[in-house]
């Protein structure tokens, strides 16, 4: 739609770099206009944002207002009156020609095609044995992904490329095929984070680690699933640092994704491991994804004087709740204890105990900047529970995880600690790997 | 060995180059992007429904739940701008957007009620844009006969003189400015 009427783009100093870049800036058919101001500006008080309007533009040095009015005003220049399909990217070969493994390694790093661990070199030869992990065709498309400014096919031989580099084995495949479907994993300025759960009998199979060190840098299969992840989230999603990649402290999960199974075999009767609990059958082999940025340890052995799941919930109120998401992992043991010791027959009785205990004040709440951006327009459209909790008073106490089938439960660990985690991930459907075998 | 392995990459093994590059597609053009299907693209043929695995929900079902308070959430999935200027009354606003990611609607998705009736409209001929955020929904999580999708949408809505909000509605009735 063309209205005819000026307008510019205003963008904080942290994003205006991308938003004048090459993607974003030909993404609305013509180059755009900015001014700038610093950050932060959101959240802040009233005073830090009529300093910034009286101060300067960070781009040019004008004064804001001037540069404003300026942009608004100027006569447009030979490369703003541009007008059809923006200028093409140049297309990469599928095959790069010889070269010795040392400068392919300093290409593949340069390109940003790694997690800057050393990778395996996708030979064709290397690729080809991949797919032998699978009876999906090679150029079949998973997903298209959209990138800025464009739209990208993640094919299955793609994926076998990122396989082949994060040290898969064939058999393999079909799980890495699964997860292709979750990728790219989260890019934000807020710095997300990804969980990856097997389920069912290929845990075995695969020799996934479920039991000690589960999390840990101690298992083939969690190490080269996981790392996969980022490989393929990287070179497919085009997520480069400082290009399109701007999360500002980034998260070292992201190297791994926190790839590990559920310890199935040690569930106490009544639980089920997560995809029975999700939809999936107990003999389904599935693959979960999770996304979140926060995860809490207990520290030690739990004590009988403050019950474990009063420390979960406790711990649980530091979330911010967006879409009432956490997920649980803990020990075995810990299982067991909520269980026998506290009578929670079930994982869905522990995610209804915590969505009706789990508080914290309206003002804690309403300072976060994700639930600023998601339920405060929810909140003024007039949704509940957002429209009333915004009317309370700051120490007012509200019960944010409002959805406890948001709330999911893992188990998985040796039995050599009564360890757990508590994480703000919200868990995706499952996957079913069987379907890329 | 170590030589030999470097041979056989200076004797030409081609290395497969990640493809991801390969395929990349023109960045959108400004009326792909901003465009809602049911406002520029051609009505599909009769017979044909996208997405037929949503279930869709007739708008009279809609109204008849929408009295009884808080039973059904509508969300409407036209861009901010539309939605301020006319929406079914009591509608939320998450747009839909084909060139992003799905999931990055993730968090505005997931913080609707898992305990009512969803249904989302978009101002389109045969919903869609609204049955994508359906199946978006099931992804994360949510119950499959708890969210569904407006039959018809806004027209149809519309069509049966139901009640609307926005800017247009108000100054059609002489509220506005």
């Amino acid at each position: 739609m063309q209205c005819k009427i000026p307008a510019i783009g205003i963008a904080s100093s942290n994003i205006v770099q991308y938003a004048t870049g090459y993607n974003f800036k030909y993404n609305n058919g013509m180059p755009i206009r900015y001014v700038s101001v610093p950050f932060p500006f959101t959240g802040q008080p009233r005073a830090v944002d009529v300093g910034y309007v009286s101060g300067k533009d960070m781009l040019t040095g004008q004064p804001l207002m001037t540069a404003v009015v300026h942009a608004l005003t100027a006569p447009l220049t030979a490369e703003e009156m541009v007008s059809g399909a923006p200028p093409e990217e140049a297309v990469e070969p599928r095959l790069l020609p010889p070269d010795s493994e040392e400068n392919l390694r300093r290409l593949f790093e340069d390109k940003e095609w790694t997690d800057f661990n050393s990778i395996i070199l996708p030979t064709e030869k290397r690729v080809t044995a991949m797919l032998k992990g699978t009876s999906r065709k090679p150029d079949e498309v998973i997903k298209t992904i959209n990138i800025t400014g464009g739209a990208r096919q993640l094919t299955v031989e793609k994926v076998a490329i990122s396989a082949v580099m994060a040290g898969a084995s064939p058999e393999h495949l079909p799980v890495i095929l699964a997860l292709a479907t979750q990728a790219p994993f989260g890019n934000s300025t807020s710095s997300m984070a990804n969980m990856i759960v097997i389920s069912g009998p290929i845990r075995n199979r695969l020799k996934f680690n479920c039991g000690t060190n589960a999390m840990g840098p101690y298992n083939r299969s969690n190490a080269v699933v996981g790392r996969a992840f980022a490989l393929m989230s990287k070179t497919a999603g085009d997520l480069r640092n400082n290009v399109n990649a701007w999360e500002t402290l980034g998260s070292n999960l992201q190297y791994n994704s926190m790839c590990y199974g559920e310890n199935e075999e040690a569930l106490p009767t009544g639980w089920d491991p997560l995809h029975v609990e999700t939809g999936f059958k107990p003999a389904d082999n599935v693959l979960s994804v999770g996304m979140g940025w926060s995860s809490i340890a207990s520290v030690g052995a739990s004590q009988s004087i403050y019950p474990t799941h009063f420390l979960m919930r406790d711990y649980m109120s530091s979330f911010c709740a967006s879409g009432s998401a956490a997920t649980l992992v803990m020990d075995p043991t810990v299982a067991g204890l909520l269980k026998d010791v506290h009578g929670f027959k079930s994982k869905a009785q522990l995610s209804e105990w915590l969505s009706q205990n789990v508080t914290k004040t309206a003002a804690s709440y309403w300072g976060n900047g994700v639930i600023q951006s998601t339920a405060v327009p929810f909140a003024l459209e007039g949704l509940e529970p957002y429209a009333s909790w915004r009317k309370l008073p700051d120490d007012a106490l509200i019960k944010p995880f409002t959805n406890p089938k948001a709330i999911h439960v893992v188990v998985a660990g040796g039995k050599v600690q009564t360890m757990w985690f508590v994480t703000d991930f919200g868990i995706r459907r499952g996957v079913l790997i069987d379907d890329w075998a | 060995m170590k030589p030999r392995f470097f041979a056989f990459f200076l004797l030409g093994a081609l290395l497969l180059m990640l493809a991801t590059l390969s395929s990349h597609a023109l960045p959108n053009h400004p009326q792909q992007a901003t465009s809602k299907a049911g406002q520029n693209a051609p009505p599909p043929a009769k017979d044909t429904e996208p997405f037929p695995q949503v279930p869709r929900i007739t708008a009279e079902e809609v109204e008849r739940l929408a009295k009884d308070k808080g039973n059904v959430v509508l969300v409407d999935t036209d861009d901010s701008v539309t939605y301020e200027a006319e929406h079914i009354k009591g509608a939320v606003n998450i747009a839909y957007d084909p060139t992003v990611e799905a999931r990055e609607q993730d968090q505005l998705l997931s913080a609707l009620p898992g305990d009512k009736l969803i249904v989302f409209y978009c101002n389109c001929s045969h919903e869609e844009d609204s049955a994508p955020m359906v199946l978006e929904m099931w992804e994360l999580g949510y119950d499959h006969d708890k969210v569904k999708a407006l039959k018809g949408g806004l027209t149809r809505w519309e069509q049966l003189n139901y009640p609307l909000a926005g800017t247009d509605i108000d100054a059609a009735h002489g509220k506005g400015n």
